[in-house]
């Protein structure tokens, strides 16, 4: 009997997947396009538009501030949701399936209405700690998917190597770093790529918390949409889905983990 | 004498730490603690305030008025718009639904029934735009379809219409990009689904005479139907409750849920309003995840226990 998909529906998969690169692509060509407004088809080429984002403070800013806000996001989701994980995975604790549902929470509750939650409470403070806001908030979301991914890595540690590891005279410290650490690896790394990716891309979150010294990339790209129409935002759409490249780049060569991986 | 040793030595790990007197959970307890409070003090709190604030204040001339009122419910059902763009969420929701069903399986059968280089292919091609900002993406639907967009050019550069009409800013474009967006979300747990089908099934389907479409239709469709109900939920959920792509594509003509809590707080202020539509987008959500995944799935079970 053979398998192989019909030549129709190979057709079909390969329509389907054309369309849903032409937004990726569309901004790409009008990108090199060499008049002052967005035509379509492009007419000339030229990469004065890139040199002119390259050369925006604002974008750097953005950028760079987006870079800072989702490392920082990045470590503060893995130094909380490692331990939870080992907590959830290792230990019988009263209450664990409500442990669970809250951690897994912020995935349900649209992001729109976390971010004005968020926003009444620190008006209500008076807060002005503008970055503390964004980490916390940006935290709140990212959390589930570091717990989720290490859970599934804990639950795939073989026991009885640790138990082979103490009756060699290892300390627990040993077995944690030696034993259990390289078992575990591919989920933690898993799980901060992901929490990098969300909280950079945010924009919900991040919308009702930013102020103008605070100000992510998302944020500024929309603020262009809203503002100018010069091939500029094709530009940096452009520069981000190449940046969105590298982090696919990276990750499967760095750290060995498959796309397909992150998103299940 | 290895295997004995072990045998006296190797304690299961959870019996070992019960002697202990304090409680074997009590470690466990304190690797959860910090995310716990993380989580309560940072998310739960602020979301159960909202929902309080939509039940005890009210804004009148501009002024919050505090006790409790379901005036803001009341407002939110009894004044035509806002039904409107309810209705307009749910329907956005729903259209994406089967837009991502229709598209999502082919991809999946590609994931699920082709070649190893296809299934990897497929699944890079669908998974990695999931990488790029959903900001970039709205942009790029905006490129094509707007009234100088890549789409009308190439209409009227093919002779079929003089001046087509733009669908930019219309709730056409809202659904476009949210089926574009939310695609990797059906087409991942359907494909996993599928790929769980025995293909020994479909073959006697085959030998027995029945046509591909047959095949689909009668054997690969019904033992879909779980992956498809997780994809179903996912897609309802994340459309009603999207914002980006109704802000950027909808522009105020088509509003939905989300666009409306932003406009009440940013140019009315009126948080207790506000706080009503967050509770109702809430509601959507957790009742479009609770039918999809569980009446469904047990109708689905149902149903599928016949094409055992």
């Amino acid at each position: 009997m053979n398998h192989t998909i019909n030549p129709w529906l190979r057709g079909v998969i390969v329509l389907i997947l054309l369309a849903s690169m032409m937004p990726l692509v569309v901004p790409m060509m009008m990108a090199v396009s060499d008049t002052p407004n967005i035509v379509f088809p492009p007419r000339g080429f030229t990469l004065k538009w890139f040199s002119k984002v390259l050369h925006t403070e604002e974008a750097q800013a953005s950028f760079l501030f987006s870079l800072k806000l989702a490392g920082v996001v990045t470590l503060v989701s893995l130094a909380l949701g490692i331990p939870a994980a080992a907590g959830l995975v290792r230990f019988r604790v009263p209450g664990k399936g409500a442990i669970v549902g809250l951690v897994l929470s912020p995935l349900v509750v649209p992001l729109i209405v976390t971010g004005v939650a968020l926003l009444q409470v620190f008006s209500m403070l008076g807060s002005h700690a503008t970055f503390l806001q964004l980490v916390i908030g940006h935290t709140v979301v990212c959390l589930p998917y570091v717990v989720r991914s290490v859970t599934s890595s804990f639950m795939l540690v073989n026991a009885s190597l640790e138990d082979a590891a103490s009756v060699l005279g290892a300390s627990p410290a040993v077995v944690a770093r030696k034993v259990i650490w390289p078992q575990v690896r591919p989920g933690v790394l898993a799980g901060g790529v992901f929490a990098f990716i969300v909280s950079f891309d945010d924009y919900p979150i991040s919308m009702w918390l930013a102020d103008g010294n605070h100000f992510p990339i998302p944020l500024y790209l929309d603020s262009q949409i809203q503002l100018s129409f010069d091939p500029s935002i094709a530009a940096i759409s452009t520069l981000m889905i190449f940046f969105a490249l590298l982090l696919v780049l990276v990750i499967e060569k760095v750290f060995g983990i498959s796309i397909a991986r992150l998103a299940t | 004498m290895a295997i004995s040793s072990s045998e006296t030595l190797a304690l299961p790990p959870l019996q070992a730490r019960r002697g202990l007197q304090a409680p074997p959970w009590l470690p466990g307890m304190w690797l959860m603690a910090p995310t716990v409070l993380f989580l309560l003090v940072c998310f739960l709190y602020p979301v159960l305030h909202v929902m309080t604030l939509s039940v005890t204040a009210q804004t009148v001339d501009g002024a919050n008025v505090d006790g409790w009122t379901l005036a803001n419910y009341t407002r939110l059902f009894s004044v035509d718009l806002y039904l409107r763009i309810l209705l307009r969420t749910l329907r956005i929701a729903a259209l994406a639904c089967v837009c991502c069903v229709v598209l999502a399986y082919p991809l999946a059968l590609g994931i699920a029934r082709g070649t190893p280089l296809m299934a990897r292919l497929v699944t890079v091609a669908v998974v990695a735009p999931l990488l790029v900002n959903v900001v970039v993406r709205a942009y790029g639907w905006s490129a094509i379809l707007s009234r100088n967009g890549a789409l009308n050019q190439v209409i009227k550069g093919l002779g079929i219409a003089d001046n087509p009409g733009q669908l930019l800013y219309t709730e056409w474009a809202v659904l476009i990009a949210c089926v574009h967006v939310y695609l990797p979300f059906m087409v991942m747990p359907l494909a996993q689904a599928i790929s769980r089908i025995d293909r020994s099934v479909e073959e006697a389907a085959r030998i027995a005479g029945a046509t591909r479409l047959q095949t689909f239709w009668r054997v690969v469709f019904p033992l879909s139907l779980p992956g498809l109900s997780v994809g179903v939920s996912l897609v309802f959920s994340l459309s009603a409750a999207a914002y980006v792509m109704p802000q950027i594509l909808g522009g105020n003509f088509s509003p939905l849920l989300g666009t409306l809590i932003e406009q009440q707080i940013v140019s009315l202020s009126d948080w207790p309003f506000a706080a009503a539509i967050a509770c109702l987008l809430i509601v959507v959500v957790l009742a479009s995840n609770i039918v999809f995944l569980r009446f469904f799935n047990r109708r689905f079970a149902r149903w599928t226990a016949g094409a055992r």
